[in-house]
């Protein structure tokens, strides 16, 4: 009888032993055993046996770390990674588009997402920046509604002695654009501003040289930025250099240089002078508003709670001020007058502020353009994730029989869903490298549409890296979740059979494509409406010719010899008229309201808009008088004439007889009063923006400022070089700078124009990734329904009737789109155009024409895979079974 | 760097595979180097040696024949490859160069006892 050996030792060399040498060993072990004990006896052989077994338990006979027994699935990992790899590469096509569309809607949702943090960024840099507010004016005075973003000098330093919540306070004034002179190098500059010493302790603008505490302590001290030293003192050292300012006639000495203020501040100043030199900061004047006032506030203070405290300030610092005018500050009320001081948070500024058009310091952005463009990179992300699904979806379907015998070997449902889940991670990844690639290419063109200085360095924040990784996984989390819970749910032999039922798949990837074409035909739509308001603001009688008028805003710098310079002009036969006037109706003007009342009518007081013109003006602008005359040439009576436009007769009601009627101003607080008498009625023309209506205006005969000229020529390039040869011949410092009339209304509406080209390539992006999702579901429906379509042939269709049969169920799925596309379309861009004071009505063939090129390009996108699958031969499909 | 890695108990098993000639298997090769150079040898060190040796490519291995006393495990057998074959021959010749180098004089004289 055979003896066994111990069996402990024995099983535990099985389980250390490397497979290969199992059989082996175990077999030389077993013989010697045997031997052994006929030799020695059972007891020694089991000593010598424990021994061996000992002694092989050493590297080489033990099996290494990674063998056929694992503790993990890794190895299955790797499998999934390589037949994913395998299956992408096998259907080229719907890879190609499966990944362009995801990559697509990645990358312009990475663009706007850039654009809304760098909106969202304003003023953060800041370190105190939720702590900091400014201090605004807002009422409304005769009727008159008042808004501005400045306050009076003495309310920085009330609020700080009334309130222990101020911590500080602090002011700038804007200094109109004043020549500043360092030796031979002298510049023009408009972002110079007075600030109080302590303006760099509220506001982070890190200094390279100077301290932010002392710099501006003493009076004509001024802080400067780097690039504006070089500018003017090149490589020497600009500490204690003096600039002067040439028309105030002062001397500034520089005390410290600081960075660029950042793109994403609400001003970008490059000279802060200090304003301890200037007494007007200092007066108790509360009816005047020139300084812009910012506060900051101590941790925790609620910005709403410290408001309710301003009317108490008002009352008791301006009350009395409004009570030397006549009125007690009761009746000032009592007369229907508010006044107020409002607390506004400096990283509202950018996005809420609603100052522009009156004293914002720079135009700001719009919280609902980040609101519509915030909602065009989720839309556009979310096409493409459908887009994914879809087309995953459709092309696990093939593969229901490579699920079925996986199943049948004994996969289990989480290692088919790991499976779909890793193909739709390898695609997305894939995307995700090329929509990362695409926005660094396509960044330059943006920053030009959108007008911002946005990075690709951007996306190498790890904040942002972090967030790439989240969207990355979320996305293929999303997009691979349908396939993957949907294909490792079916039922084996179902698969096998490919008796697999397609109709809840079949239900959401119609919910989807129509959820995509609504998107598509309201973009199309809202494509259609802007271009047509932007055409219609083009074309628009703005009741003045904008066309070859030349504008020199700056003529006035010529100083005496403006007449000459003037009269020169006029020998040119080339230009027709030139008229003296610092009104622009379009583009940087000067501005000038008063309040006025016709005749006898007090009570009826408006703020009229005053244009200060010569007689020239009115034909050298081609504008049109309806009724009375123009101001007559060199006469002295016509100071006291006034020309009203038709806006004006509107609002003083006079229709009736509008000539001869006087107009008064006050010229004092006394109750003293100056008057004009009508001569002429112009025709409303638009001097502001088409967003607002047409204000009362009236033109007096003023002339001063610039020069508008009116040419007869094509050659406008050859005759602003002419005019600019007589400029310098005067022999002026002053540069000399022109705008064209044409291009400075132009640019009134470059918002608006960006917006429209930023909506066309979102548009047409969206456009393009809805159709790639279409064609790959047509792609999927052709192939499946192969057979269909060679019996059919067979039969006698025709290709016009088999190309019908595939599209008709896309088509009208577009179709369905529109029902819920166009009242959409209709209440967004009806809400676009209430911005506008003139605008186009939505009218009913927009639809027609949106909806007709939603279904062409839908149509047209489809008949590629139609056609082709119409055209195949029947034999091709048939004859396999 | 050397050029045949050949260690000394490794040497060993390689000329008892060669003594062996067909016969060499595990048990047989460990009773043949106990016998012949009287030395005991674990299964443990001969198995791992094997195994080094022929991933080096010395030896080449063939499944034998299964018998009762093994429990039905078949045997593996050994062969000499060429390389095997090389590796030998330059270890024999180095110390055979090695040896005819020693001067004669140097066994004469015993300084050294050991």
């Amino acid at each position: 009888m055979k003896t066994n050996p111990p069996q402990l030792p024995l099983r535990f060399f099985r389980w250390f032993c490397h497979p290969k040498l199992l059989k082996y060993i175990e077999g030389d072990l077993l013989e010697l055993y045997e031997e052994r004990v006929q030799e020695k006896g059972k007891q020694k052989a089991d000593i010598k046996f424990i021994g061996d077994v000992l002694l092989l338990f050493r590297p080489g006979i033990i099996r290494p770390a990674e063998g056929y027994e694992q503790l993990n699935s890794y190895g299955m990992y790797k499998s999934y990674f390589k037949i994913g790899w395998r299956n992408l590469l096998k259907n080229k096509s719907l890879f190609a588009i499966n990944t362009s569309g995801l990559a697509l809607g990645i990358a312009t949702c990475l663009l706007i997402m850039m654009f809304v943090a760098d909106e969202l960024s304003f003023d953060r840099f800041n370190k105190k920046a939720d702590q900091i507010v400014r201090v605004v004016l807002k009422g409304k005075v005769n009727g008159e509604i008042i808004k501005e973003a400045v306050t009076a000098a003495p309310v920085a330093a009330t609020l700080k002695n009334e309130f222990p919540e101020v911590l500080e306070a602090t002011r700038l004034r804007r200094i109109g654009t004043p020549k500043i002179t360092y030796q031979a190098n002298t510049y023009r500059n408009s972002q110079v501003a007075f600030v109080d010493p302590n303006f760099f302790e509220v506001f982070t603008l890190p200094f390279i040289q100077g301290d932010a505490k002392t710099a501006l302590l003493l009076p004509n001290s001024i802080v400067i930025t780097k690039e504006e030293a070089e500018k003017y003192f090149g490589a020497e050292d600009p500490i204690n250099k003096l600039l002067e300012f040439k028309d105030a006639k002062e001397q500034y000495k520089v005390t410290g240089v600081i960075e660029k203020v950042p793109a994403n501040s609400h001003f970008h100043f490059d000279l802060f002078a200090s304003m301890e030199g200037l007494a007007h900061s200092k007066e108790e004047k509360w009816l005047e508003s020139n300084y812009f006032t910012y506060l900051v506030l101590a941790e925790g203070i609620d910005v709403n709670e410290f408001e309710t405290k301003m009317p108490a300030i008002i009352k008791k610092y301006m009350g009395p001020q409004v009570a030397q005018l006549g009125m007690t500050f009761e009746k000032f009320k009592e007369s229907g007058n508010e006044i107020g001081l409002f607390i506004q948070r400096l990283t509202d500024i950018h996005l809420f502020s609603d100052f522009a058009g009156t004293s914002e310091l720079e135009p700001g952005g719009d919280m609902n353009s980040v609101y519509i463009f915030g909602a065009v990179a989720i839309f556009m992300l979310l096409i493409a994730c459908i887009n994914f699904m879809n087309l995953s979806t459709a092309g696990a379907t093939k593969r229901s029989k490579e699920v079925g015998v996986k199943k049948v070997l004994g996969s289990q449902k989480n290692q088919l869903v790991h499976q779909f889940l890793i193909e739709s991670f390898i695609s997305t990844a894939v995307a995700m490298i090329l929509g990362i690639l695409i926005v660094t290419v396509s960044l330059s063109l943006f920053n030009q549409l959108s007008g911002k200085e946005l990075e690709a360095t951007f996306l190498l924040n790890p904040k942002v890296l972090a967030a790439l990784l989240g969207l990355g996984i979320f996305i293929s989390l999303l997009a691979g979740s349908y396939p993957a819970f949907f294909l490792s749910s079916i039922k084996p032999i179902a698969a096998l059979k490919n008796k697999f039922s397609n109709g809840r798949s079949k239900g959401i990837r119609s919910t989807l494509v129509v959820f995509q074409f609504v998107i598509s035909a309201t973009l199309i739509l809202a494509i259609i409406i802007v271009s047509q308001q932007m055409s219609f603001i083009q074309d628009k009688n703005i009741g003045y010719n904008r066309d070859q008028r030349i504008v020199l805003r700056e003529s006035y710098l010529l100083g005496n010899n403006e007449t000459a310079f003037k009269n020169q002009l006029l020998t040119d036969p080339r230009i027709e008229s030139v008229t003296r006037s610092a009104f622009v109706p379009a583009g940087p003007t000067d501005n000038n309201m008063t309040g006025v009342w016709v005749g006898e009518n007090k009570e009826d007081f408006r703020r009229t808009i005053i244009y200060g013109i010569d007689p020239s003006y009115i034909p050298t602008m081609g504008m049109q008088i309806n009724t009375g005359r123009n101001f007559l040439e060199g006469s002295e009576s016509e100071n006291d004439k006034v020309i009203v436009n038709e806006a004006f007769i509107k609002a003083f009601s006079l229709e009736g007889n509008p000539l001869g009627q006087s107009i008064n101003q006050r010229t004092d607080n006394n109750g003293g009063f100056s008057s004009l008498t009508i001569v002429g009625v112009i025709k409303d023309f638009h001097f502001r923006s088409l967003h607002e209506p047409i204000a009362p205006l009236m033109m007096l005969n003023n002339p001063y400022g610039g020069l508008i000229i009116k040419t007869k020529t094509a050659e406008m390039a050859d005759l602003i070089e002419s005019i600019q040869a007589k400029w310098q011949a005067f022999d002026v410092e002053e540069p000399f700078t022109y705008g064209l009339l044409d291009e400075l209304y132009n640019e009134t509406y470059l918002a608006e124009q960006n917006m429209g080209s930023i909506l066309k390539i979102f548009g047409f992006l969206t456009i393009l990734v809805a159709c790639l999702g279409l064609f790959g579901l047509v792609t999927f429906t052709a192939e499946q329904r192969v057979k269909e379509i060679g019996v059919r042939k067979v039969l006698g269709a025709d290709v016009f009737q088999i190309v019908s049969i595939l599209s008709k169920d896309l088509l009208l799925l577009v179709a369905i789109s529109f029902i819920i596309a166009f009242p959409l379309g209709f209440y967004l861009m009806d809400k676009w155009l209430q911005g506008f004071a003139y605008k186009i009505d939505i009218q009913w063939w927009v639809y027609i024409v949106a909806g007709l090129s939603t279904l062409l390009i839908a149509l047209f996108t489809v008949s590629f895979k139609t056609v082709k699958a119409a055209l195949a031969n029947p034999v091709e499909s048939l004859r396999s079974e | 760097m050397k050029k045949y890695q050949l260690g000394e108990f490794e040497e060993v098993v390689m000329l008892t595979v060669g003594v062996l000639y067909k016969d060499a298997y595990g048990v047989s090769i460990k009773k043949e180097i106990e016998s012949r150079l009287t030395r005991k040898v674990s299964v443990g060190a001969l198995q791992s040696a094997l195994k080094r040796l022929e991933d080096k490519g010395y030896l080449k291995s063939f499944e034998g024949e299964a018998t009762e006393e093994r429990a039905g495990r078949p045997k593996k057998y050994f062969q000499i490859t060429a390389l095997g074959k090389r590796a030998m021959e330059y270890s024999k010749s180095t110390r055979d160069e090695l040896w005819s180098a020693i001067p004669k004089v140097a066994w004469g004289t015993k300084i050294v006892v050991g």
